[in-house]
């Protein structure tokens, strides 16, 4: 059975805000769902090793310089920026 | 008949029986038409199709040949990236999002001037089996308005079977191709993982997503995905098409050919989707096939690790939305990370918080080794399962859901109902192996029913010969109408 609390615990893992009338679907709801995630461990055996699909190995490339975007391009979506860059509120004092 | 719409189209082009220009224009108005009924376009570019279409007209009036896919016209689901056009992935937090770069299949298309209509609807990041955790609404089935067109790919699905779209391309992470497909009675591919570039696609679980065709035929589903399933080395684990293209083998028949029936698919179906399901296994008896029967036990498990992985992939992927860079941001905070807590909240919809909030938990101290650790080594033991299979037969038929289309709204009920109508369309994903959706009959509201036919890994040209076999000798292909709408 999961708690409320383990569900806020959570929530701030995932920067996630829960709402106080949120809390108690939204437990019982992630409670059915973790229990069903739960059935994997009736499966007795321990399982394979499980690497990757298809056994995929690193591809290595030289490190080269190659062109990219515009910095005005990719700071096109952004909401709050100056001077070219991204702009946050204060994060030290 | 000629079964391929698009091979249809591409001679009308061609012979100048119509310019694409008019035909685009017919296309345009079918989506203002019907568009409001079905809510399968959520952005519509009538603009950039009609600069493609001309361009390919002039290609025509100078006399030069045109490409198979040149100058039809097509979709995309709003989670494939657009350079300049919206790509919203139905969610609050991309809902103005403007990509300033093309994923590497639209690149590909936009290269042969493929003329894109529009972007079209899904479940929220693709989370969902009914296209209805969209922010933008649900789309409709076009068999019938009171049904879900299904998911996440439901807006492509419902453009394509409601012929407001030629073709079009979906994603699929858990069934999102192939579930819509059969929920609409068309035909859904979803390739082997790494057949097809994931660049420019909007991550939910990396290690299963794949990106298909959404087609009315067989040959349809063949000729764009060998468009689409080259290398690119833009994405690491793309490893483009082995062999021939499939189009060349698609008419060799399926005499020989060993289609596997595993017992564990045939559980927990409705009757007339079980009944339609080994009625297609006669049908390829009476082609020459040969049936086998086996288990393939590992395939209980399938649907809580395909959960706990992909919502572990997305707990990850889904991190970046923090409202800096890009998308949504929320007003009125205290500091960083309140901005980003209060951004990410009102801007993800409840099921995304869900699926971050499991994958979360599946990964967090304490948890992993009973979950994401147990369920990657399942992972293992399905793909062994499979491995094992194919040495056994060369293709497997199972049904594509357990059921068919459901009403609107009624997916939204029980979280645990609703993850189980992907039981049969999972395990696929996990192993990273091809399948093909097809219609394969009809339930008694008329609402299709699709079964799906499985593949060894990089072996989609042996699905799709065995889907052209059942297509070419069955009346289960119900667009006749090759032209445009009227």
């Amino acid at each position: 059975m999961v708690s409320k609390e383990e569900i806020m615990k959570i929530a701030i893992l995932s920067k996630l805000f829960v709402a106080d009338d949120e809390i108690d679907s939204l437990t019982e709801d992630m409670d059915k769902i973790i229990q069903f995630a739960d059935t994997i461990n009736n499966a007795g055996a321990e399982g394979d090793d499980f690497d990757n699909i298809n056994n995929l190995s690193n591809v290595l490339r030289e490190d080269e310089v190659v062109e990219s975007y515009d910095r005005e391009k990719i700071l096109s979506n952004a909401k709050d920026q100056d001077e070219g860059c991204f702009m946050v509120k204060n994060i030290m004092k | 008949m000629n079964k391929s719409k698009i091979a249809s189209l591409h001679d009308m082009l061609q012979n100048k029986e119509i310019s694409c220009a008019e035909l685009t224009e017919k296309y345009i108005e079918a989506i203002d038409r019907d568009n409001g009924s079905l809510n399968a376009y959520v952005t519509v570019t009538p603009e950039t199709a009609m600069e493609s279409a001309k361009t390919v007209d002039k290609k025509i009036a100078d006399g030069k040949e045109i490409g198979l896919l040149e100058g039809i016209p097509m979709t995309l689901k709003d989670n494939i990236s657009t350079d300049g056009i919206k790509t919203t992935c139905c969610s609050k937090i991309l809902e103005d999002y403007v990509p300033i770069y093309d994923a590497t299949v639209w690149d590909i298309l936009k290269k042969q001037n493929a003329v894109l209509l529009g972007k079209t609807n899904m479940d929220e990041f693709a989370m969902g089996s009914s296209c209805e955790t969209s922010y933008f609404g649900g789309a409709k089935n076009p068999h019938s308005l009171s049904h879900v067109a299904g998911g996440s790919s439901g807006g492509v699905a419902s453009a394509v079977g409601g012929n407001i779209a030629v073709y079009g391309l979906g994603s699929d992470t858990g069934g999102s191709i192939r579930q819509p497909a059969s929920f609409c009675g068309i035909v859904g591919l979803k390739p082997t993982y790494g057949a097809v570039s994931r660049y420019g696609l909007i991550a939910y679980a990396s290690s299963f997503d794949q990106i298909g065709p959404i087609t009315t035929s067989v040959e349809d589903a063949a000729a764009v995905f060998d468009a689409i399933s080259l290398h690119d080395e833009r994405d690491s684990t793309s490893q483009g098409r082995r062999g021939a293209p499939v189009c060349s083998t698609l008419k060799d028949g399926v005499k020989g050919t060993k289609i596997g029936i595993a017992k564990e698919y045939l559980e927990s179906l409705r009757d007339d989707v079980k009944k339609a399901v080994l009625d297609a296994a006669e049908v390829y008896k009476s082609l020459g096939a040969e049936i086998v029967y086996f288990d393939l036990p590992a395939l209980k498990f399938a649907l809580p690790v395909y959960y706990i992985l992909a919502c572990a992939e997305a707990s990850s992927n889904l991190g970046r939305y923090d409202g800096i860079r890009y998308g949504f941001k929320a007003d009125n905070y205290l500091n960083v990370n309140d901005m980003i807590k209060k951004t990410r909240s009102q801007g993800f919809g409840e099921e995304v918080k869900k699926r971050i909030l499991l994958g979360t938990y599946v990964l967090s101290s304490g948890y992993y080794d009973a979950y994401y650790k147990k369920a990657q080594n399942l992972r293992g033991t399905i793909v062994n399962a499979f491995k094992d299979a194919f040495t056994k037969c060369d293709v497997i038929l199972a049904p594509t859901v357990p059921m068919t289309a459901f009403e609107n709204g009624h997916a939204a009920d029980d979280p645990i109902e609703t993850y189980m109508t992907d039981i049969c369309t999972v395990p696929v994903n996990i192993a990273g192996l091809p399948a093909v959706s097809l219609p394969c009959g009809a339930d008694d509201k008329g609402l299709p029913i699709g079964m799906q036919l499985i593949g060894n890994t990089f072996d989609e040209s042996a699905i799709l010969r065995a889907a052209y076999s059942y297509e070419n000798a069955t009346d289960m292909y119900r667009t006749a109408d090759f032209g445009v709408r009227p």
